[in-house]
């Protein structure tokens, strides 16, 4: 970067509707995520892998390299320095980009909120040397970014220039992926998860296989979850295009419990095989994403 | 229940816009894009249905809230008896009975008095009563009182008069009765043959609402047979200077029996002098001449006299003769016999008056001449001043004046007589005659003129005539076509001056010799003598005035003898006319009980007619529509706070309406919270 742009102060907590409209998304998400860094007291996560971590003593077969000496003059044992994981890992955004996606109601669309959040999160990464890499999806891959530590920019644009159109599904992309991600990395899958629990969690298992970290991100706007509609209306479907007449006010309690029933199965079905997921409403700022995000990698790193 | 505007309910019409409304923007709802129908296909599709239910609701409470305040404006009105029972049944009856002329045929009066005996019996303590006859007018008997037996004797010394029969004045006597009365039923009761004849329509008699009228009808079972007079015709004629009258008499059988051989008589001065019998056929009129009879006398009584039959009053028929009166005409001219010849046959001719000429020239006027003389014609002459002044007094004194200004004539400038000055003559010979135009048709002079074809003076030609100017004063009855007056007239004292701008003979005009000189001379001349034909008689109901039948000048006390033997006093400065009630001879005297005028009054001959009416046109005319025959107690009239309590529901409406809108506001307020 030749040019550091500052923090704007408090970009992170900015409505992301604010956000949507700055456009220029390298902008946005060094913004977002420089004044997330400098707000942090303490990062979550232990850094570089020249990095120490922890002392453990000496078992055979340990290379006497590591051996910290300095530790054994003062006791008389051997102890090992440990150093933190290796850092420079793989990290790929998955984006939903199917049709379902683009629908916002306060401002900023689903798939905005979604791209600010991929740009601000492979931001983040790249900060840390590491590599990022992109995937967009709907029924099918529709752009690939491998996963690079020269990629940054390159992810950037097709970020800007991707537009979703068409119906999506999980399973048949997200499978096909699965093969590819040789080298255990981060995935982040970022969408709508407009599928039953178990279909959605039996698509995105296999991405697990290789030893990968999944993040799955739930992106919903405010009136998918509210149902906030007063008149009664006919009611489009974005990606099939079915009508059906709707009356919101006697369906609204009901529709409630249903994606409510749906976020916890979600939610359950992930926690068992151990994903971090996260629903985001479109209406919060980025900020509740990120920190997130950060507390999961903490806790996935310290478990380890 | 009533409403005071039921125009309003045109406007529930309105409450088609929110069905309208509803319909239309379900159908014109926008399609809202979602991005997944997955959880609202899973809800159960009843849940629209109920919500369509719930959407009926509130359009109902919308409607509900409409009509009521529609109904509202309508102004319901509640018709509700206000009056305690007790007071309710107080009845204020006023019996109507007929007395006209034709109540006297058959048994009809003797069946009327019953039928109004009948009605008072039914009077209880609280009710109250009045007695009303009536013919051409209407007269109260007895003013609404509880005493029956003063009732009773009203109608029995009741009689029928001699007038014919008119529903409405009785009818807004006894309207009057009611609105004065403060009890809440009120009736009338019309007790009459009801005949056709006596009805023409509304004639403005209403009854006050509420009111409740019964017609009581008196026929007679059996039609008898029934002889009228009509009328009779006089025919003048002179018979070795004595004057005959021969009286032809009118008799009509308005009965549908055939009426043969029934004597007629002519009576004159009392003695009966020809006696004739008649035949007439069912619905059929004959006419029945008498032998002339010699007029000796003024105010000679005759009357026509037929056999007695059902109805005795239409058998007389009453008239008064009296000798014609020749009206005194002086005629001054120049003693040339071409001049006054046109003239003079002119007023040979003539009988309705006669006029008796005597022909003066210039100063020879004696004041005796014009003492007798009604009018002095100065036909073309020079007039000294001595004779203008003579003239003038004799004008104002009542005399008439015609001057005709030819040539020759002249006028003292010191003597202010004539309508006009007269000036210059004016010459027509060469180019057009001067027509005359622009008349007065509107006076008595030329009023015989006015019908088409019944005279024409433009057709006239006049070649020379003097131009005149009118003076104060006078008023300009005719003008020649180029604007100047041809006929003036003036009104000094009690005379009259008229003054022709032309001559009266050959010299400068056609005019002596066309159809309308005669009849204009005569009017002109009997205008200014102020002549008016005697009426041989009157009609029962007509005004017979005092100043009317006696000369000019009269004074003192006089007195009307009346048929039936009552003495009618006219005094000096009230007035002097008296409405005729009774058939028979009206006597006028004067000073020393001296007759000065008779006057003959008949009954009307259309009241013979009996054709009846259905009674129930003068009830739909008159009465109150809403009150029936068997009307409860209804007929008080509401006081204002009775009136605003009847109509106060459209208060509550409003007020229902307004709350039922309010809690629409809540409840679709709720309903989109929910």
């Amino acid at each position: 970067m030749a040019v550091e742009i500052h923090a704007i102060p408090g970009a992170r907590f900015m409505d992301p509707a604010v956000l949507a409209r700055i456009g220029n998304l390298d902008l946005v998400a060094r913004a977002v995520v420089d004044g997330f860094i400098n707000g942090l007291h303490k990062a979550p996560y232990f850094g570089a892998s020249v990095d120490f971590a922890e002392h453990r003593g000496y078992v055979p077969g340990d290379d006497i390299r590591r051996m910290d000496w300095r530790l054994w003059a003062r006791t008389d044992r051997y102890y090992i320095k440990e150093y933190e994981a290796e850092s420079n890992m793989n990290f790929s955004v998955l984006l939903d980009v199917s049709k379902s996606m683009d629908y916002g109601s306060r401002g900023i669309t689903k798939f905005d909120y979604a791209r600010i959040l991929t740009a601000c999160l492979t931001n983040l990464v790249h900060r840390q040397r590491d590599r990022v890499g992109f995937i967009a999806f709907d029924n099918e891959v529709v752009e690939h970014v491998p996963s690079s530590a020269k990629h940054m920019d390159t992810v950037l644009h097709v970020l800007d220039r991707i537009k979703p159109g068409r119906p999506g599904g999980l399973k048949a992309p997200l499978h096909r992926l699965a093969e590819h991600f040789g080298r255990r990395g981060v995935l982040v899958v970022i969408s709508d998860f407009y599928e039953d629990p178990e279909a959605v969690v039996d698509a995105l298992s296999p991405l697990r296989f290789r030893g990968n970290d999944l993040v799955v991100f739930h992106v919903l706007d405010p009136s998918e979850l509210e149902f906030g509609f007063t008149d009664a209306q006919p009611f489009e479907d974005l990606e099939s295009g079915e009508q059906m007449p709707v009356v919101p006010e006697a369906f609204r309690a009901e529709y409630r419990s249903l994606v409510r029933a749906h976020i916890d199965a979600l939610a359950q079905a992930f926690a068992a095989v151990r994903v971090d997921y996260t629903q985001l409403d479109t209406s919060k700022p980025l900020d509740f994403a990120l920190v997130n995000y950060l507390n999961g990698r903490a806790r996935t790193m310290r478990i380890r | 229940m009533s409403f005071l505007a039921p125009l309003f309910f045109l406007a529930l019409a309105g409450l088609a816009i929110p069905v309208l409304l509803h319909l239309t923007q379900r159908e014109k709802k926008q399609i809202v894009r979602f991005p997944s129908l997955m959880f609202v296909r899973r809800i159960p599709y009843q849940s629209v249905r109920r919500r369509k239910i719930q959407n009926w609701l509130l359009l109902m409470v919308r409607l509900a809230a409409l009509a009521l305040i529609i109904s509202a404006f309508a102004r319901p009105l509640i018709e509700r008896a206000t009056i305690p029972l007790s007071v309710a049944t107080a009845r204020e009856v006023v019996i109507l009975l007929d007395a006209s002329y034709s109540m006297g045929f058959g048994d009809r009066w003797t069946r009327a008095q019953a039928a109004a005996r009948e009605q008072i019996a039914t009077l209880t303590a609280s009710d109250r009563g009045s007695v009303v006859l009536f013919g051409s007018g209407a007269e109260i008997l007895i003013r609404s009182t509880a005493e029956r037996s003063r009732l009773d004797a009203s109608v029995d010394a009741a009689a029928p008069g001699a007038s014919a029969t008119r529903f409405a004045p009785g009818l807004k006597v006894a309207g009057s009765i009611l609105a004065d009365s403060t009890l809440p039923r009120r009736e009338v009761v019309l007790i009459s043959d009801f005949q056709r004849g006596g009805w023409r329509g509304e004639e403005g008699a209403r009854l006050p609402p509420g009111a409740v009228l019964t017609p009581v009808e008196v026929q007679s079972p059996a039609e008898r047979p029934n002889l009228s007079v009509t009328g009779v015709t006089l025919a003048r004629s002179s018979f070795s200077d004595q004057q005959r009258v021969t009286v032809t008499a009118g008799v009509v059988n308005r009965t549908e029996q055939r009426v043969a051989g029934s004597s007629i008589t002519l009576e004159v001065g009392g003695l009966t002098t020809g006696t004739r019998s008649v035949d007439v056929e069912p619905g059929g009129s004959t006419s029945v001449t008498f032998d002339a009879v010699t007029v000796s006398a003024r105010n000679m009584r005759g009357t026509v006299r037929l056999a007695e039959d059902a109805l005795a009053t239409d058998n007389a028929f009453n008239f008064v003769m009296s000798p014609s009166v020749p009206l005194h005409v002086t005629v001054v001219d120049r003693g040339v016999a071409s001049a006054g010849v046109y003239l003079a046959r002119v007023l040979s001719i003539g009988d309705t008056p006669r006029f008796e000429t005597v022909t003066r020239q210039g100063d020879a006027v004696s004041d005796e001449d014009l003492r007798r003389s009604a009018v002095v014609v100065l036909n073309d002459i020079e007039v000294t001043a001595a004779l203008a002044r003579r003239l003038a007094r004799y004008v104002e004194q009542g005399g008439g004046l015609f001057v005709a200004a030819g040539s020759r004539a002249r006028w003292p400038q010191e003597v202010d007589l004539l309508p006009a000055a007269i000036g210059p003559p004016v010459d027509r010979t060469r180019g057009d005659a001067a027509r005359v135009g622009s008349l007065e048709y509107g006076h008595p002079v030329f009023e015989l003129f006015r019908a088409a074809r019944s005279g024409d003076f433009s057709s006239i030609p006049i070649y020379g005539y003097r131009s005149l100017t009118a003076a104060t004063g006078a008023q300009v009855l005719a003008r020649f076509d180029a604007g100047t007056p041809a006929v003036l007239e003036r009104r000094l004292g009690q005379g009259r001056v008229l003054l022709w701008a032309s001559t009266l003979d050959v010299s400068w005009s056609d005019f002596p010799t066309k159809p309308v000189f005669l009849p204009f001379i005569h009017q002109a001349v009997r205008h200014l003598a102020g002549y008016s034909e005697p009426e041989p008689w009157l009609t029962v109901g007509e005004v017979f005035s005092g100043s009317a039948v006696t000369s000019r000048g009269r004074t003192g006390p006089r007195v009307v003898l009346t048929p039936s033997g009552r003495r009618v006093p006219f005094d000096d400065e009230g007035s002097d006319v008296l409405e005729l009630t009774e058939q028979g001879f009206y006597e006028l005297r004067g000073e020393g009980n001296q007759s000065e005028a008779v006057v003959a009054a008949n009954v009307d001959p259309a009241e013979a007619d009996l054709t009846p009416m259905d009674p129930k046109e003068i009830v739909a005319a008159a009465g109150d529509p809403g009150a029936g025959p068997a009307a409860g107690p209804g007929g008080a009239p509401m006081t204002p706070e009775t009136r605003e309590k009847n109509q106060r529901l459209w208060w509550y409406l409003l007020c229902a309406g307004l709350l039922l809108l309010g809690a629409d506001t809540l409840l679709s307020n709720r309903m989109a919270k929910a």
